[in-house]
């Protein structure tokens, strides 16, 4: 297993190139090319600062070294073996580093390490998906079995075409309709339209409280749940309900095996049969499943962030991408590059754990 | 599956008999048919009828254009002829064309003479139909109310979906759904159901002609895959990991984002970046197939490469690929959607998710009629594509 993995691990070094350089070409052949918000910027100063403004964005970002110099360089600073970089990123051959901390650079549009920015947003995405995935896990495991159990029935139809609706609804559609509707001043104002927590809301206790003069406060984490209800909710319901057909799917296939029949005969309760027997079974396939759902989750959060206005990794791409912004666009590339192919591995992994069948020596 | 297994059809016998007896070949007609015994499948597949007609005669039911004008001295004409554009005018005639071949002609020679057809009819449009450079909504009606016409039939919806009343003010907000617009106007004052109507070819569009792309990007690369394994594999799937690798989305924002804005760029783009799923598909059935007797044997027999590939392994494998496209559609139009919602769609073309994007805005307010009946389109349109698609899956699927 650890061979198995080493070598996984030595695979994706080829893939995240690959990925990183689609990303990179794209960006510097399309016209504008990099850093193209930048060098527009500057066309409404002098002619004098303009160059000035050019002269100093090539100096410190290495722009007017050819593309696949500039790409050399970037993939030299990310590696962690390999040379030290000077000013514009330029290589230096006489300086070799053995092991060094990648570094993803300085955004050109907010003139920030990518680091910090990402260090900023993580959290927040990190946090919308850590609370929507064990909850739609939970529930879509339950209502596969109530599916799989009424096979044919009524429950099992119903709730499978609801499901199937459930799944084609477009996120954008329920976003600016519970928007609308739920938050909107026209309509219900039960929810905020947008951002993570009110504007006062440092200043606030942690927990409810009442303040002086017996004021109510709903307090630090009340604000943020409070803001974080319809962005989760947005966020959990596709993959709930394509979840729930997975795992009846899953449940269905087991109930007829062979280990089911023997179950039954050896005269064990029905609850026994389908709780120790088919369910540790079905839940199999969730494994593979949940490694494609995860980066999707934290790709697929970029809609929900521009529709609640939330300032997470979504809303930093998209601004990275509107400005052209090298760094922070190929850090993007490279960062949910490196999560997608890290739990598709530890998905792999996993099901050799789960499954004793599976073996990958 | 509940239904018990039909018996086997006289195409079955066609087949080569390797393809395991037992097992019913998969996407055979009657695979198909039992697709349609659901109810599922049949309202998907009407609904969609309705959106690809509104889609095909869009300017024939929603335009500003008067199909019958007459003058004060008595010259009539027809503006809504005059204004059609080569596309508005090819699409329905392709659709002519192609049924009149498959109604009219026998078997032999009908696809030869249709595709003949379609390239007359569009070679025609290209080069015979030139609408006005500019168009100029009001004309009509100030000719009408100036009394220098005396005459105007319009289509079923008068408005076109670009027509924002320039002749009066006072129209140019929203407004809720009433007698005379059906669906409400946009925030800019269009009508609202002229322009779904008009929105529904460019999701259509995008979606048929996006996931055509990806097919054929994905059974070329899947197929040559699963045929030539060993370095051909190695590569391939490298190329494959690393389009899988990236978010779809976050790939899709990048090249839309840094390219111009064109409905033929955003098909290709939608198209590039979804073919992976299918390459794995097409060559995990290919690695299944060359193993198999009547491969083998027509390899033995001394077939050409193209014919071993095209004609024996790749209609064996390709109804499952096909299932896997019918869900391919929705997401296509979805990630149009999203893109217009985000404002990364077409700059002048009507579209079901830049309507949608209008419905709140920067001063607050909520338009409930643009959220709503555009969401619904797109909505319904990705519902009955996916009933459908879980129908056919659930038939060609033995296992499911």
């Amino acid at each position: 297993m650890l061979a198995y993995s080493i070598r996984r691990v030595l695979l994706m070094i080829p893939t995240l190139i690959g990925v990183t350089a689609v990303v990179f070409f794209i960006m510097a052949w399309s016209p504008g090319g990099i850093g193209g918000s930048e060098a527009v910027a500057g066309g409404e100063m002098e002619g004098r600062s303009q160059l000035a403004q050019q002269q100093y964005l090539n100096e410190r970002y290495g722009l007017d070294a050819p593309l696949v110099v500039q790409y050399g360089r970037w993939l030299n600073r990310v590696s962690p073996v390999g040379f030290a970089s000077g000013s514009g990123g330029k290589v230096q051959w006489d300086q070799p580093r053995l092991l060094k901390w990648p570094d993803l650079g300085e955004s050109l549009a907010k003139r920030r390490p990518v680091i910090d920015l990402y260090a900023e947003a993580l959290p927040v995405t990190l946090l919308l998906n850590v609370l929507t995935s064990p909850v739609t896990f939970v529930l879509s495991v339950w209502a596969g079995i109530v599916m799989a159990r009424r096979r044919g029935g009524a429950a099992d139809v119903g709730l499978g075409s609801a499901f199937l609706g459930l799944w084609s609804l477009p996120q954008i559609w329920v976003g600016v309709l519970l928007l609308g509707y739920l938050a909107s001043s026209e309509y219900l104002k039960w929810f905020p339209t947008g951002g993570l927590s009110s504007t006062r809301a440092d200043e606030w206790a942690f927990l409810p409280s009442f303040g002086e003069g017996g004021a109510w406060n709903r307090g630090w984490l009340m604000d943020r749940a409070w803001h974080l209800v319809l962005p989760v909710l947005c966020l959990a319901y596709a993959d709930f309900a394509f979840l729930s057909k997975l795992m009846r799917s899953s449940v269905l296939e087991n109930y007829t095996a062979d280990f089911v029949r023997t179950a039954r005969a050896k005269g064990l309760r029905e609850k026994v049969v389908l709780y120790q027997h088919v369910l540790r079974n079905s839940l199999l396939p969730l494994i593979t499943v949940s490694a494609g759902v995860i980066p999707a989750l934290i790709g697929g959060s970029v809609i929900i962030e521009s529709i609640f206005s939330i300032p997470g990794m979504g809303k930093l791409t998209i601004d990275g991408i509107f400005a052209r912004d090298r760094e922070l666009v190929l850090a993007g590339a490279l960062v949910s590059g490196v999560l997608g192919l890290f739990f598709i591995l530890v998905a792999d992994l996993a099901y050799a754990v789960a499954d004793p069948r599976v073996s990958y020596d | 599956m509940t239904d018990s297994p039909p018996p086997p059809s006289p195409e079955d016998g066609a087949r080569p008999e390797s393809v395991s007896a037992a097992e019913e070949p998969v996407g055979s007609p009657a695979a198909w048919r039992r697709a349609f015994r659901r109810p599922g499948a049949w309202i998907g597949l009407v609904w969609l009828g309705v959106v690809a007609a509104a889609a095909v005669f869009a300017p024939f039911l929603a335009s500003s254009h008067p199909w019958y004008f007459e003058l004060a001295d008595g010259t009539a004409s027809s503006p809504l002829l005059e204004h059609l554009s080569p596309a508005d005018v090819a699409v329905p005639g392709c659709l002519l064309v192609v049924a009149a071949a498959v109604w009219f002609l026998r078997r032999r020679a009908r696809w030869a003479l249709a595709a003949a057809g379609v390239a007359l009819v569009v070679l025609g449009s290209v080069v015979f139909v030139r609408p006005p450079q500019i168009t100029v909504y009001d004309q009509y009606r100030r000719a009408l109310a100036d009394g220098s016409a005396v005459a105007a039939r319009y289509t079923l919806i008068p408005y076109s979906p670009s027509d924002r009343f320039r002749d009066r003010p006072e129209l140019r907000h929203p407004l809720p759904p009433d007698a005379d617009h059906w669906l409400g106007t946009s925030r800019r004052g269009a009508d609202l159901l002229s322009r779904m109507l008009h929105a529904s070819r460019v999701a259509m569009a995008v979606g048929f002609i996006a996931t055509g792309i990806s097919l054929v990007l994905g059974v070329v690369v899947g197929g040559l895959m699963g045929y030539f394994v060993g370095v051909v594999d190695l590569i391939g799937m490298r190329l494959v990991e690393v389009f899988s690798a990236i978010p779809v989305f976050f790939l899709l924002l990048t090249f839309v984002a840094f390219f111009p804005r064109n409905l033929y760029l955003m098909m290709v783009i939608i198209g590039v970046t979804g073919w992976v799923g299918y390459a794995r598909f097409v060559r995990a059935e290919f690695f299944k197939l060359r193993a198999m007797d009547f491969v083998q044997a027509a390899r033995a027999c001394g077939l050409p490469l193209r014919s071993v590939l095209l004609r024996h392994m790749l209609p064996n494998a390709i109804a499952p690929v096909l299932v896997a496209a019918s869900f391919g559609v929705p997401s296509a139009i979805l990630y149009e959607a999203t893109l217009s919602f985000l404002g990364l769609g077409l700059v002048d073309e009507p579209s079901w998710g830049q309507m949608l994007s209008q419905a709140t805005g920067a001063g607050g307010g909520f338009y409930w009629w643009i959220a709503a009946f555009p969401g619904l389109a797109i909505f319904l349109t990705v519902f009955g594509f996916n009933l459908l698609g879980e129908a056919l899956r659930d038939a060609v699927d033995p296992k499911s």
